[in-house]
């Protein structure tokens, strides 16, 4: 077994993972297909370097070889980045079921908003949820 | 120049109009006149020389990419047909000065009124076919508007969208047909394309051509079997009927056809459709009218009818027939203006356009009556008037055309067509003017003020004349539009009411008769006419609408169910399905680079990797329990970071997944634990086979990456450039602040605006539904016996110190060895936090001085100026400007810049983790705060330790 | 390179559609604490300045050929840069008005007070678009994605309320995937040519190894797939019409440039690094995308969803010009793109102010009670709804007119007018009775709660301009053809932009202090 294989198949799995958990219906499993995704994706992205051992990318004259620096360097931008992303998606999640109530991420169609069939009341007091919605004001 | 005034002032007075509000009527009306009297007299202007045969051309380059100038031409034709719009349009606004009630918007009517008769007068004007469409779907637009005039009733509303839907759809076939017929003439510009007709006729093309083009010209004219938009736009007021459905928006489709005959017509296939279509229209409209028992109804289908006649004459595709064609295009202008001006009026006077409620007005408004009783004559035909010359002509083309071999047909068929428009035509005079008075009318009947008579009067007399006299007064101005179209081949024009015994008068004799005849008749053919009940086109077209609109709806919810996980099964399928394609097309052989042995320790480290996966998905359900496996997880990815030689990415991994681990300790557990539900099993086994899928595609190009030689890497530029150039020995992190600085600044805003947007999500979630839960939430928060553990406390507070100096530590060798300016930055923000967890939120708070907003923003700036500052020294930005200044005192300035972009990081990071986790951490604080208003010291935020909510399920109720 | 401090200014005048929008952000940051009218200040302020930038670029850019901008010194490929050509001034002029537009509209309509730092996160909302026009480097192109994209969260999620942070949790998931997807892209593509540089991976590209071209394909078309995903192309447009419609009209206005950015860079990238692999999918998908955009009109139950599908529609015309991919095809589509981004923001601006004049039904395509200010909403909406549909006299009827022309010499000619012009007619059935229904049809009844702002009408004023931006292209629609037929040619002669931005990539330039080995 060679190293390059462990690691591509340790993306395969992690990537199986992510996306099988970014399927599931509700935020956490979701976060945390993400998250996976992310570290398979961080894997990815150094090892297209290739793999080498114990030749750090410090520069010095003797230094007989190097792994390839531009990857890592393009791994650790990624590595924050996805930081902020998850840091978000967490904190959105959270925000969205305190608003909600619920934690499921399948949404159904809007409810028809025809005031002529049903209750009109009942509409009126829909239009008006909506209508925050809309203007963006949080509800009173 | 005069054309472009023509052509432009009528829009100028639209907005004059559209802007003058405030005027009065009779303001509003002078200034709608103006423009009209001015085009007029410009077109009188150049009368000398067009009546004499010449063309008028003015062009100014407008789209040359589509060869689309704005161009316009004035000859026999177009002189004719903008006289028309243009003269019966100053009747209609004096008519309408006097028709619309005080309270309608005048203003407004006339300023969409000049819209659409601008629009008009670019249709007939334009010198190019591609200028053309635009005014032609302007009509579409500015009589949509005008129908919808009287939006307040539903048939107004429903009127006005059909005719918009109809007349618009066929614009856009004429679009491609015109697109069509300027390919194959290789030019647009109608001058030269009329000379063109060979070509266009024998391109194979031509019919798809003709047929789009005859599609935007039937639905226009309200040709069968698109007519039935016309006679339900009578719901617009009287004045706009008057104008758009005598001498206007539907005479446009035959004066496209007549301006293209030249190049059209003359083909079998022009005869059969457009002849047939005319004829098949002009008997169903007149039968059809005959039987309306709204006056506007009987002048709307009988409008249908004689535009088929038109249509019909035009089909021939004769010079003579052409001819007939365009003079009755004036004559029809005449009379019918004047018949609904007079329509109008009796609605106007009498209160009702319902003809079974009306009778014997003669004696009560005889000045209407005189004027309606002879313009319904020259509709019938009768001489002496102008009417009965075109049709004559028309009966005498009709008698000599034989129609697929059938030379009875046709004079059959138009003289029954005749008949019936003779019938209706007296049906208008007897049943609404003559006969007995009725005891009672809707209104007083009488005879209106001049300005609503006067104009019809005058419509009459010129039909009179034109009877008279045709030739001293119709001559000079129909023989240029006639050449305009036949190009000279037609006989010499002269209309007179005795030509001797010829087929046509015999033809029309027999009408007339029959005509009568079927009027006597009319009680009882109505009754059988309501009985056989034929559909309507309107109920047909609408509830065609309707199920479009169901059908839509059907599609698009059912597509657009909001569920994320199709949205993104979709979106993984398709990416890998187009990868897959891209390996397919492009070729794959194996690569040569030689691997790796796998070292016992790393098979050991991918095991546990695995299995940490396995059991992720197994434990789903218990959230604290994943979030261990996952920290293993990104061990076990640190771990191989460190021995593939990255140390760099170890730290970063290491540090970042310990605050992502604390961000979620914190929101989780006011997540739900329990699944509401679970996902049935063949949707858990196709999300598995996707990401079978997706993971084997992306591990494969792993592998297949990792196993080829590199392409010589642009990396080693950098590997040769990092000591020299970059001043740094750790190349990672001299790309990450220098070689590609650019992207780390583009990392820190993404940080800096992550924290902002969590700071704007969590700032308001203490208030309404969000607020409620919390508090609730925190109510059912066990109290732990001791809130701040003195252990923990203490050795926070230790901490802190030492962690500060680590990470400066790690902040100054990041140049040179594995660390930098965000790992720092990361360490000291936790240090803070864990200030947090030991002495509560409230204490900590008190004493922290930072405000992470301005640390984010100050970190930005600093990295932004430290870009800019390299201007100073005349390089590019984001330069690194080490070298370039060294002050005795304080030292060699090395690293300046590149080491201040990087204080700009840190002090992002800090900022950014401070600012999320704060606030996440303490809006149970301030729910509590909302709620009592008082400063909730007790429940300090930040006693939350995972075992203790492991226990308490912490179903949050909603 | 040490150029006189005013010539390193005037070249550097590149960037600065990237740092001025940086600062500005951060200004309104920092200045938050005092009265909010600072922040809306800086921020019409920048974009209104953007726009004169953009305006100064694109002369430049009309004037040259495709210039390159090193940052921090480091030669192309080895260092990022930025490329200002034709095709990036054009975008960055759109970029700038629009944004102008929507930032006047939120100060106006108060829209920015409705939660925390609206101002900040909006410029830099357009530090990613516009860095995402100029960058020639494809990882820098992935970070201004996610510049772009993060702070698209924190503008789709402003104001929040329940519906729309349920949509929003869909938005963020579904484009962080797509960040995902594009990481993978570019790691093939680094991992098989060594190369970011766009311009140095179309060269190699080139040359590529029979066996390596698998590879090299299949990551360009992943890329291909996460554009198509911003770009809302069938079939991954389902994230659109709930985010768009459920977020304020107003952020939904600036979004119409979101969708143009995915178009952007498949303009930017095919031709020049992946050449026509990608043709035989792009055409299907656009008509398929014009056909549901425009039947969701026709479905729609809300004005916002109507603009949302509009938009849909609108942009898949504008891709089925560029799946031409020959010159007068693309010309055409760069004279429809702001064309029909001016025109859904219109709509969407429009849309907004309904929303805040009309009272209860809010957008729904339901009668009301007459309200003021409606006859000026109605001549708005026909205006944004004419445009939509792309029919006279305004300019997207030009752009409808270059399509057809430029489809002509297509084999699927017959297909694309069939389908384009089948469907404006159903937009224009659909807006129509939309219109006549909210604006024409009066339902009087007394028991309705009254809740209306009342009609401010400097709050049209941003609609207006936006109006005389599409009356300006229409009425100059001969330069601008001219220009975007320029632009055209400049984008797919593949030679010129590598000569352009490789140039002296041979021989390594030492940077600033000059000693390198």
């Amino acid at each position: 077994m060679s190293m390059e294989f462990l690691i591509a198949t340790a993306i395969g799995a992690l990537t199986w993972a992510g996306i099988y958990l970014s399927l599931r219906g509700r935020t956490f499993p979701v976060v945390l297909g993400v998250t996976m995704l992310s570290y398979a994706i961080n894997l990815f992205l150094f090892a297209i370097g290739r793999l080498k051992v114990g030749a750090p990318p410090i520069f010095s004259e003797e230094a007989a070889t190097y792994t390839d620096p531009l990857p890592q360097a393009l791994v650790l931008t990624a590595i924050v980045i996805s930081f902020g992303m998850s840091a978000l998606v967490v904190v959105l999640s959270l925000r969205t079921f305190l608003e909600t109530g619920t934690d499921q991420v399948d949404g159904e169609p809007d409810p028809a908003i025809d005031p002529l069939d049903g209750d009109r009341d009942e509409w009126i007091k829909r239009r008006n949820a909506h209508r925050i919605d809309m203007l963006g004001e949080t509800r009173p | 120049m005069h054309l472009v005034l023509i052509a432009v002032l009528p829009f100028i007075g639209c907005l004059l109009l559209a802007a003058g509000g405030r005027l009065s009527r009779n303001a509003q009306t002078l200034v709608a006149l103006a423009p009209v009297l001015a085009g007029l007299w410009f077109l009188g202007g150049t009368a000398p020389d067009i009546l004499s045969g010449s063309v008028q051309s003015f062009r100014a380059e407008w789209v040359p990419a589509l060869d689309l100038a704005f161009s316009l031409r004035l000859d026999g034709l177009a002189f004719l047909f903008t006289g028309l719009i243009l003269g019966i349009g100053l009747l209609i606004v004096i008519y309408a000065r006097f028709y619309l009630p005080g309270d309608e918007a005048l203003g407004r009517f006339l300023s969409l009124l000049l819209l659409f008769q601008g629009a008009m007068v670019g249709i007939s004007l334009s010198g190019n076919i591609l200028l053309l469409l635009v005014f032609w779907e302007l009509t579409s637009l500015s009589s949509f508007l005008l129908i919808g005039f009287r939006s307040g009733k539903a048939e107004g509303r429903q009127g006005a969208r059909m005719a918009l839907a109809v007349t618009g759809g066929g614009g856009l076939a004429l679009i491609a047909g015109l697109l069509l017929l300027g390919h194959i003439a290789g030019t647009y510009e109608l001058g030269a394309l009329l000379a063109r007709g060979e070509t266009i006729q024998a391109s194979p093309l031509y019919p798809a051509a003709l047929i789009l083009i005859l599609l935007g010209c039937f639905t226009k004219s309200a040709q069968f079997p698109f007519h039935f938009w016309l006679p339900h736009a009578m719901a617009a007021p009287t004045p706009v009927s008057a104008y758009l459905h005598s001498a206007t928006m539907v005479k446009a489709g035959v004066f496209l056809m007549a301006r293209l005959w030249p190049v059209l017509a003359g083909t079998e296939t022009w005869f059969y459709l457009v002849a047939t279509t005319g004829l098949v229209t002009m008997l169903l409209a007149a039968v059809v009218g005959f039987f309306k028992q709204d006056l506007k109804g009987i002048l709307a289908y009988s409008t249908v009818s004689h535009l088929g006649l038109m249509t019909m004459l035009l089909g021939f595709g004769t010079p003579g027939a052409a001819m007939a064609a365009l003079f009755h295009l004036l004559n029809h202008a005449l009379f019918k203006a004047a018949l609904f001006m007079n329509a109008g009026i009796v609605d106007h006077e009498a209160g009702t356009r319902d003809i079974r409620k009306l009778g014997g007005l003669a004696t009560l408004m005889p000045i209407t009556a005189t004027l309606g009783i002879v313009a319904a004559a020259s509709m019938a035909g009768l001489p002496p008037l102008g009417g009965f010359l075109s049709k004559e002509m028309m009966l005498e083309e009709a008698a000599h055309t034989v129609w697929s071999g059938q030379d009875w047909l046709l004079p059959m068929l138009a003289v029954l067509a005749a008949a019936f428009s003779v019938a209706y035509s007296l049906r208008y005079i007897f049943h609404l003017y003559l006969g007995p008075k009725r005891e009672s009318y809707p209104a007083k009947p009488h005879d209106p003020p001049l300005g609503l008579w006067a104009p019809s009067a005058l419509l009459v007399v010129l039909t009179i004349l034109v009877g008279l006299a045709p030739n001293t007064l119709t001559h000079a101005l129909m023989v240029p539009a006639i050449d305009a179209v036949t190009g000279g081949r037609a006989p010499t024009f002269h209309p007179a009411l005795w030509h001797g015994l010829t087929p046509a008068l015999g033809m029309s004799v027999v009408a007339v008769a029959a005509g009568a005849f079927l009027l006597w008749r009319h009680t009882g053919l109505q009754r059988g006419w309501d009985v056989a009940n034929l559909p309507d086109g309107k109920a047909l077209f609408e509830s065609l609408v309707e199920r479009l609109v169901d059908a839509a709806r059907i599609v698009s919810d059912a597509i657009h169910n909001g569920s994320l996980q199709r949205q993104l099964a979709v979106l993984f399928a398709l990416a890998i399905a187009l990868g897959a394609y891209g390996m397919i097309e492009g070729g794959y052989t194996p690569g040569t680079h030689e691997t790796l042995p796998a070292h016992p320790v790393a098979i050991v480290a991918w095991l546990l990797l695995l299995s940490g996966i396995a059991a992720v998905l197994v434990a789903q359900q218990q959230r604290f329990l994943t979030l261990v496996f996952i920290s293993v997880i990104g061990l076990v990815v640190s771990l191989a970071f460190v021995y593939l030689s990255a140390p760099d990415l170890a730290l970063t991994q290491i540090s970042v997944e310990t605050v992502t681990i604390l961000l979620m300790l914190l929101a989780l557990n006011l997540l739900p634990k329990k699944p509401s539900r679970l996902s049935s099993m063949p949707l858990r086994l196709r999300d598995a086979l996707i990401g079978l899928a997706g993971g084997g595609a992306v591990g494969f190009a792993a592998w297949a990456v990792m196993t080829r030689e590199p392409n010589d890497p642009i990396s080693t530029y950098h590997w040769e450039n990092s000591v020299s150039g970059g001043g740094g020995h750790n190349v990672v992190n001299v790309t990450l602040v220098d070689f590609r600085g650019f992207d780390t600044f583009g990392e820190i805003t993404v940080l800096g605006i992550a924290a902002l947007t969590i700071f704007a999500m969590l700032q308001p979630a203490a208030r309404g539904a969000a607020g409620q839960r919390l508090r609730a939430w925190i109510a059912e928060l066990p109290r732990s016996p001791e809130r701040h553990p003195m252990m923990f406390a203490v050795a926070a507070r230790v901490l802190l110190p030492l962690a500060t100096i680590v990470a400066i530590y790690i902040f100054l060798r990041g140049h040179n060895a594995p660390g930098g300016g965000f790992i720092a930055g990361l360490v000291a923000s936790i240090a803070m936090l864990v200030q947090y967890m030991a002495s509560g939120f409230e204490w900590t708070d008190a004493r922290r001085r930072i405000d992470e907003h301005l640390l984010i923003g100050l970190g930005v700036t600093i990295a932004a100026l430290t870009g800019l500052g390299s201007l100073i020294f005349g390089a590019p930005l984001f330069t690194s400007a080490f070298g370039h200044f060294h002050l005795p005192l304080l030292g060699d300035f090395e690293l300046a810049s590149a080491m201040a972009f990087d204080v700009g990081v840190g002090m992002t990071v800090i900022g950014a983790v401070m600012l999320a986790l704060a606030e996440l951490s303490h809006i149970a604080v301030r729910a509590n705060k909302e709620d009592t208003g008082t400063k909730a010291a007790e429940a300090g935020p930040m006693d939350i330790d995972p075992a203790r909510l492991r226990e308490t399920n912490g179903e949050t109720p909603a | 390179m040490n150029l006189s401090i005013s010539d390193n200014l005037a070249a550097s005048l590149i960037a600065a559609p990237i740092m001025l929008p940086s600062l500005a952000g951060t200004m309104a940051l920092i200045f938050r604490r005092r009265r909010r009218i600072v922040a809306a200040g800086i921020s019409i302020g920048s974009t209104a300045l953007q726009v004169l930038i953009a305006v100064a670029l694109l002369i430049r850019a009309s004037q040259s050929d495709p210039t390159p901008y090193a940052m921090g010194d480091w030669p192309a490929p080895f260092g990022i840069v930025l490329v200002l050509d034709q095709l990036a001034a054009w975008m960055l002029l759109l970029t700038s008005v629009v944004g102008f537009a929507v930032a006047t509209h939120a100060a106006l309509t108060k829209l920015d007070r409705k939660g925390w730092n609206f101002h900040p996160i909006f410029q830099f909302q357009l530090l990613g678009i516009n860095g995402a026009f100029l960058t020639g480097d494809l990882f820098n192109l992935f970070v201004f994605f996610e510049v772009l994209l993060i702070a698209s969260y924190g503008l789709i999620l402003h104001g929040q309320g329940a519906r729309r942070l349920t949509s929003g949790v869909q938005y963020v998931v579904v484009n962080l995937t797509g960040s995902t997807l594009f990481l993978v892209g570019l790691g093939i593509l680094y991992g098989v040519t060594g190369t970011l540089n766009m311009a140095d991976m179309a060269a190699r590209g080139a040359q590529l190894a029979q066996g390596d071209r698998g590879l090299f394909l299949a990551g360009g078309l992943v890329l291909i797939a996460v554009f198509a995903l911003k770009a809302a192309l069938l079939p991954l447009h389902l994230w659109l019409p709930r985010a768009y419609s459920s977020t304020a009209p107003a952020v939904a206005a600036l979004f119409a440039i979101m969708t143009k950015v995915g178009a952007y860079s498949i303009i930017r990238t095919t031709p020049l690094i992946f050449g026509d692999v990608a043709e035989p999918i792009l055409l299907p998908a656009a008509l398929g995308t014009i056909v549901l955009g425009f039947a969701g009109m026709l479905a729609a139950r809300g004005l916002r969803d109507l603009a949302a599908f509009g938009l849909i529609g609108s942009t898949g015309t504008l891709l089925v010009a560029i799946a031409l991919f020959d010159g007068d095809g693309l010309a055409a589509a760069l004279y429809y793109l702001p064309h029909t981004t001016i025109a859904a923001a219109l709509l969407f601006l429009t849309v907004d102010l309904i929303v805040r004049w009309r009272g209860v039904e809010g957008d729904a395509i339901v009668p009301t009670p007459r309200f003021a200010g409606a006859s000026l909403l109605a001549f708005l909406f026909l205006a944004g709804g004419v445009a939509l549909a792309g029919l006279p006299p305004l300019s997207g009827f030009f752009g409808k007119l270059l399509i057809l022309d430029a489809a002509l010499v297509s084999p699927h000619a017959a297909w694309i007018w069939g389908v384009i012009l089948v469907t404006s007619l159903i937009a224009v059935v659909a807006l129509a009775r939309a219109g006549s229904t909210v604006f024409w049809k009066h339902d009087d009844t007394p028991e309705l709660p009254e809740d209306r702002e009342p009609p401010r009408l400097v709050q049209a004023l941003p609609c207006l301009f936006l109006l005389a931006l599409l009356v300006g292209l229409t009425v100059f629609a001969g330069p601008a053809t001219r220009y975007t037929q320029g632009t055209a040619a400049q984008v797919l002669d593949k030679p010129l932009y590598l000569r352009s931005v490789l140039g002296t990539a041979t021989t390594p330039s030492p940077n600033a202090q000059g000693d390198a080995p």
